[in-house]
C-alpha cells in the first residue's frame, strides 16, 4: 500500500533545475534508498517533501492526502519527520529538553502538554542516547548528536521517517549500530526513506532503491538490480561532472 | 503648476542622492558582516558635529570649509572603523548582542555630543554659500544643495567603480553575497570588513555635513534621516547598494512631494505605506537576497 | 585556556587569588545562609516549583526577601525613594512585557512604546474626545484592547519576516506613530498632549500600591507562562526556528501569540503611566527612546528570565532617578549607557542572572573548585 507518492515533482532554483520531473513511490513498511552523487537532487527532494521548499511542480502525496502545499509543521504533524544532514539542537537545551520539545502539541494554550519523563527516557533509549537525557547537546561527541537527531524525529512520532545522510562522519561500529537501529524502528512499523551518497552500506539496509543523477530520476530496483547497473556505475565514476 | 514639477524634480534628485549616501553605507555593512548598524546614524551627526568644531568662526581652529569637509569626513570614517575594531569584532557572532550594543553606542555619543555642544542646534558655515534663482522654475536653490547632489553621485560612482572594476572592490561584493563562498575562495573577511565600515563611515560623514548645513546640527540630527535609510534600505532590499540608490529616489521624491502639497506634518507616513505595500508584496524588497522565511 | 593563565602577569595573578579568597567567604556565608532558609524553600518548590522553577535558600531569601521590600517600601522608603520604585514598577511592566516577545523570540522589537503609547493615548482621547467622565471600567479595558490591536497590526505583516527587518519595522513604526499624532492633533492634543486624564490617587503612598499591585501580577503571569511550554516553544524559536517547525509546531503562530502576551501587559502598562501623569503626550508616552529603555532594562538584568527585566528596570530607574540624581542629565545619561554597554559585551546574560547562578553556587554545600 502506498504511503508516499512522489508525482511529477520539479524544483528549480532561477534557472537552475534541482529536481527535474522525477516520480516514486514508497509503500508501508519499507525502507526506500534514495541515492546518488553529491549534488543530484536528494536533499533537494526532502526539502521539497518537508515544505521547507515549495515546489515549481507537481505533487507530494501522503497516505492519499495531497501535502504539496501544506506548510513544514503540518507536514510533521501528519506523519512526516525528517533527520536533516546537518546537526541542529538547541544548545541551551540539554538532551531530554531538545527531545521533549518534539512532542509539544502544536497549541498557544497548552501549557503543559508534551511527553513525560518517561516518554522522553524512551524515545532516547530507541537510539541509546537514555544516559545522555541531562547533557548539554555541545558535550556530546558526534555520532551521539546525530542519535540525538534521530530521537527528536522519532518524537514527533512519525509514520515515514526521512534520514538524510544518517550515517556520514560515523566510524563503522556506530554505523552498524545505527543500522541496527532503523531495523528495530522497522518493526516498530515506521517507514523509512534514506538518502546517501555512498550506496555501500546502505545496501544491505533497503529494500529497494530509487537513483537520482543530476535532478533526474535514473532508475529504480532492488539493491542488487541498481548496484550492478551500467548508467548507476557510469552515473557515480562520471560525478565529477558539474550540470 | 509645471514650476512646481521641476521644482520638486530638483528638491527630490538633491535630497535623495544624501538619502542613498546613508542608506549604502548602512545597507553594506549589513551585508558584509550581518550587523545592523544602528550607530550609523550617530556617525551622520559624529561629522556634522566635527566640522563644526573645526569650522566654527567662533572656534579655536576655523579652518577652511573645504579642509574641515575633508577632515570631517576621515573622522567619521575613522571612529567607523574603530566601533568595528574595538567593539563589533569581538561580539558579532551575536546578532542580538551587537544590534543592541550599536543602539546603546548611537545613544552614548549622542549623550557626549550633548554634554559638549548642548541641544540647541548650530549652522554650519556652508562650504559654498549663496543660491541661485530658478526664474522659470520659480524656486531658489542653495549651492549647497547643489554641491550635496554632486558630491554624493560622485561617492556612489566611485564606490561602484570600486566594488566592481577592482579586485579589492570585488572581494566586498563577493562578501556580501555569500560570506562562506568568499571565505573558501580566499578572501580575507577581517580585511573586506575593515574596508566597509571605514567607506559606510566616510559615507556618513559626508551626509552629516550636508544635511548639517542644508537642516541644522543637532545631537539628536541622526534620527529622522536613519529612520529613512531603514525605510529605503527595506524597500531596495537589504544588503543591496542598487537597491538602495532606487529606493532612495523613491523615498526622496515621495517625501518632497508630500511636503510639497500636504505640509511638513504628513511627512514620512505615505512612505510608510509605501514600505507596507513592498512587505506585503515584495518581502524580500526590490533587490533584496531572500530573507523571508515559510 | 591553560595557555592564557600561563601568560597571566604577577598583577592579575594577584587579582584572582584576591577574588578566589572573597569566593571562598561568600562560599562560607551562603553555606551559612542557605540551610536556614532551605525548609522554607522546600516548601515552595513543593507547592509552585513545577510552575515556576525550583530554587534553593538562597534564591528563595532573594525572591521573598525584595517581596517583602518592595510591599512594605511605605514604612521604611523615603519620599523620594517611593515616588522612584513607584516609576520602577511601571516600567518594570514595560521590561518584562517586552521580554517575553522579544527577549524570548530574539524578534527584537523596538517597537514597544507604540503599545504602551497606544494604550494611554486611547484612556486620553476617550477622554478627552468622547466623555470627560467616562469610568475607568470602561477606559482600561478598551485601552488594553487597543494595545492588543495594534500589536497585532504591527506583528500581522512582519512576522514572517526575519529577525533583522522585523527590527528595522519595528523601529520604523514608532517613528510613524510619533508623526500621527501631529496631523490629527484635534484629537490627540499634537504636541502638547492631553491634560485631562484623571489620576488614580493624589495621595503618593496609596499611589504606590496602585502600581505595585498591578506589576506583581504581571510578573507572577508571565513567570508562569515562561516557565511552561510556551516560554520553551519561544526561547526554541530564538536558538532554531526551523527546528520548531520541524518539531511539528507552527513557529509564526507562537510568534504571534507573543505578541499577544507581550501586548496585553504593554497596555495595562501603558494604561498605569497616563493615570500616573495624569495626561500623555508624545515625548513622554511614544518617542522611540522609550522602547530602547525597555531593552536597556531587560538587559541589564538579563534578557528571556522575566524576572531579570524587573530586577534590571528597578536598578536602571533607580540610577536614573535616585542615585544619579544631582548630575546633569547628559552626564547621567552617558553613565546609564556606558554600563549597559559594559553589560552587553562582558556580561550578555545580564546581571540579575548572574546574581541567580551565583547564588545557586554559593548555595552548594562543600563544593571545591
Amino acid at each position: 500500500m502506498t504511503l508516499l507518492e512522489i508525482d511529477s515533482v520539479t524544483k528549480k532554483f532561477g534557472g537552475l533545475v534541482a529536481v527535474d520531473d522525477v516520480s516514486f513511490t514508497v509503500d508501508r513498511g519499507e525502507i526506500v534508498g534514495l541515492i546518488g552523487p553529491n549534488g543530484s537532487g536528494k536533499s533537494t527532494m526532502f526539502n521539497c517533501i518537508m515544505s521547507e521548499y515549495d515546489v515549481t511542480g507537481g505533487t507530494i502525496r501522503f497516505g492519499g492526502e495531497d501535502i504539496t502545499d501544506y506548510r513544514t509543521h503540518q507536514v510533521v504533524n501528519n506523519g512526516l519527520s525528517r533527520v536533516s544532514q546537518e546537526s541542529n539542537p538547541i544548545d541551551a537545551l540539554p538532551v531530554g529538553g531538545n527531545i521533549k520539545l518534539f512532542t509539544l502539541p502544536n497549541s498557544v494554550v497548552s501549557l503543559r502538554g508534551g511527553a513525560s519523563e518517561e516518554e522522553i527516557y524512551q524515545y532516547a533509549a530507541r537510539v541509546g542516547l537514555e544516559s545522555e537525557l541531562q547533557e548539554l547537546p555541545d558535550e556530546l561527541p558526534h555520532a551521539d548528536v546525530r542519535r540525538l537527531e534521530v530521537a527528536k524525529a522519532l518524537a514527533t512520532e512519525p509514520e515515514l521517517l526521512l534520514l538524510d545522510e544518517p550515517f556520514a562522519g560515523m566510524n563503522q561500529q556506530e554505523i552498524r549500530e545505527l543500522a541496527a537501529t532503523f531495523e528495530e524502528f522497522r518493526e516498530d512499523g515506521i517507514t523509512m526513506v534514506i538518502v546517501d551518497h555512498n550506496m555501500g552500506g546502505l545496501m544491505d539496509l533497503v529494500d529497494r532503491a530509487v537513483v537520482l543523477d543530476n535532478g533526474d530520476k535514473l532508475m529504480e530496483g532492488p539493491p542488487k538490480e541498481v548496484t550492478t547497473d551500467e548508467r548507476v556505475r557510469k552515473a557515480y565514476l562520471g560525478g565529477t561532472e558539474v550540470p | 503648476m509645471l514650476g512646481t514639477l521641476l521644482s520638486i524634480l530638483i528638491l527630490g534628485a538633491m535630497i535623495s542622492a544624501v538619502y542613498a549616501l546613508i542608506a549604502i553605507g548602512f545597507t553594506m555593512i549589513f551585508g558584509v558582516g550581518g550587523v545592523l548598524n544602528l550607530a550609523h546614524g550617530a556617525l551622520i551627526m559624529l561629522g556634522a558635529f566635527a566640522y563644526l568644531g573645526l569650522t566654527s568662526t567662533g572656534g579655536m581652529l576655523s579652518l577652511p570649509p573645504l579642509v574641515g569637509f575633508v577632515i570631517a569626513v576621515a573622522v567619521s570614517a575613522a571612529a567607523s572603523y574603530a566601533m568595528y575594531a574595538g567593539l563589533v569584532q569581538f561580539i558579532e557572532e551575536n546578532v542580538v548582542i551587537t544590534f543592541l550594543a550599536t543602539v546603546v553606542v548611537a545613544l552614548l555619543a549622542t549623550e557626549l555630543v550633548t554634554f559638549w555642544f548642548g541641544t540647541d542646534p548650530y549652522q554650519l558655515v556652508p562650504l559654498v554659500a549663496g543660491s541661485i534663482h530658478l526664474e522659470t522654475v520659480g524656486t531658489r536653490v542653495r549651492y549647497m544643495e547643489l554641491l550635496g547632489f554632486v558630491i554624493s553621485w560622485i561617492a556612489i560612482g566611485l564606490l561602484w567603480y570600486y566594488v566592481t572594476q577592482t579586485d579589492e572592490g570585488r572581494s566586498i561584493l563577493a562578501t556580501s553575497m555569500s560570506e562562506r563562498g568568499a571565505q573558501l575562495t580566499g578572501v580575507d573577511l577581517d580585511f573586506v570588513k575593515s574596508r566597509t565600515w571605514l567607506i559606510a563611515g566616510a559615507f556618513a560623514g559626508i551626509a552629516g555635513v550636508f544635511l548639517g548645513s542644508l537642516l541644522s546640527t543637532y545631537p539628536e540630527m541622526w534620527l529622522n534621516p536613519l529612520a529613512i535609510a531603514f525605510i529605503i534600505v527595506v524597500i531596495g532590499g537589504i544588503g543591496s547598494i542598487k537597491g538602495s540608490v532606487v529606493a532612495a529616489y523613491l523615498i526622496g521624491y515621495l517625501e518632497t512631494v508630500t511636503i510639497q502639497f500636504l505640509g511638513s506634518s504628513f511627512q514620512g507616513i505615505f512612505s510608510l505605506v509605501v514600505l507596507v505595500v513592498v512587505l506585503l508584496v515584495l518581502p524580500q524588497g526590490l533587490y533584496g537576497r531572500e530573507f523571508v522565511h515559510e | 585556556m591553560s595557555s592564557e593563565t600561563d601568560r597571566s602577569t604577577g598583577s592579575t595573578r594577584v587579582l584572582g587569588d584576591t577574588w578566589r579568597s572573597v569566593d571562598d567567604g561568600l562560599r562560607s556565608v551562603g553555606n551559612r545562609i542557605n540551610p536556614v532558609f532551605q525548609p522554607l524553600a522546600d516548601g515552595y518548590n513543593r507547592l509552585f516549583g513545577a510552575y515556576f522553577g525550583e530554587m534553593n535558600g538562597l534564591q528563595f531569601l532573594l525572591i521573598f526577601g525584595s517581596l517583602l521590600g518592595l510591599l512594605t517600601a511605605p514604612f521604611w522608603g523615603t519620599f523620594s525613594l517611593i515616588q522612584t520604585m513607584t516609576i520602577a514598577c511601571i516600567w518594570a511592566v514595560f521590561a518584562m512585557s517586552w521580554d517575553i516577545q522579544s527577549g524570548y523570540t530574539g524578534y527584537i522589537s523596538f517597537g514597544h512604546s507604540v503599545l504602551s503609547g497606544v494604550a494611554a493615548y486611547a484612556t486620553a482621547m476617550l477622554v478627552y474626545n468622547v466623555d470627560p467622565e467616562m469610568s475607568m471600567a470602561i477606559t482600561i479595558p478598551l485601552s488594553i484592547l487597543a494595545a492588543l490591536a495594534v500589536g497585532m497590526l504591527i506583528a500581522l505583516p512582519t512576522l514572517r519576516l526575519s529577525g533583522p527587518y522585523f527590527s528595522l519595522i519595528t523601529f520604523v513604526a514608532v517613528l510613524i506613530f510619533y508623526r500621527m499624532i501631529r496631523p490629527f492633533s484635534e484629537y490627540t492634543g499634537g504636541e502638547t498632549g492631553i491634560q485631562t486624564v484623571s489620576v488614580f490617587t493624589y495621595d503618593p503612598l496609596v499611589r504606590y500600591y496602585y502600581m505595585l499591585i498591578p506589576m506583581l501580577v504581571v510578573a507572577v503571569a508571565l513567570t508562569f507562562v515562561a516557565r511552561s511550554n510556551i516560554g520553551l516553544v519561544l526561547m526554541a524559536i530564538r536558538e532554531n526556528e526551523s527546528a520548531v517547525n520541524a518539531a511539528g509546531l507552527d513557529a509564526t503562530k507562537f510568534k504571534l501569540w507573543s505578541f499577544v502576551l507581550s501586548s496585553i501587559p504593554m497596555g495595562i502598562g501603558g494604561v498605569l503611566l497616563v493615570h500616573y501623569y495624569g495626561s500623555v503626550d508624545p515625548t513622554t508616552f511614544v518617542v522611540v527612546d522609550n522602547s530602547i529603555e525597555m531593552i536597556a532594562m531587560a538587559v541589564l538584568g538579563g534578557m528571556s528570565s522575566i524576572l531579570g527585566p524587573l530586577g534590571g528596570a528597578f536598578l536602571f530607574v533607580m540610577l536614573e532617578d535616585f542615585l544619579l540624581e544631582g548630575l546633569p542629565a547628559s552626564a547621567r545619561w552617558t553613565i546609564l549607557w556606558t554600563i549597559i554597554l559594559l553589560v552587553l559585551v562582558f556580561a550578555r546574560d545580564g546581571l540579575f542572572r548572574k546574581l541567580w547562578h551565583a547564588l545557586e553556587r554559593y548555595g552548594r554545600r562543600g563544593e571545591t573548585r
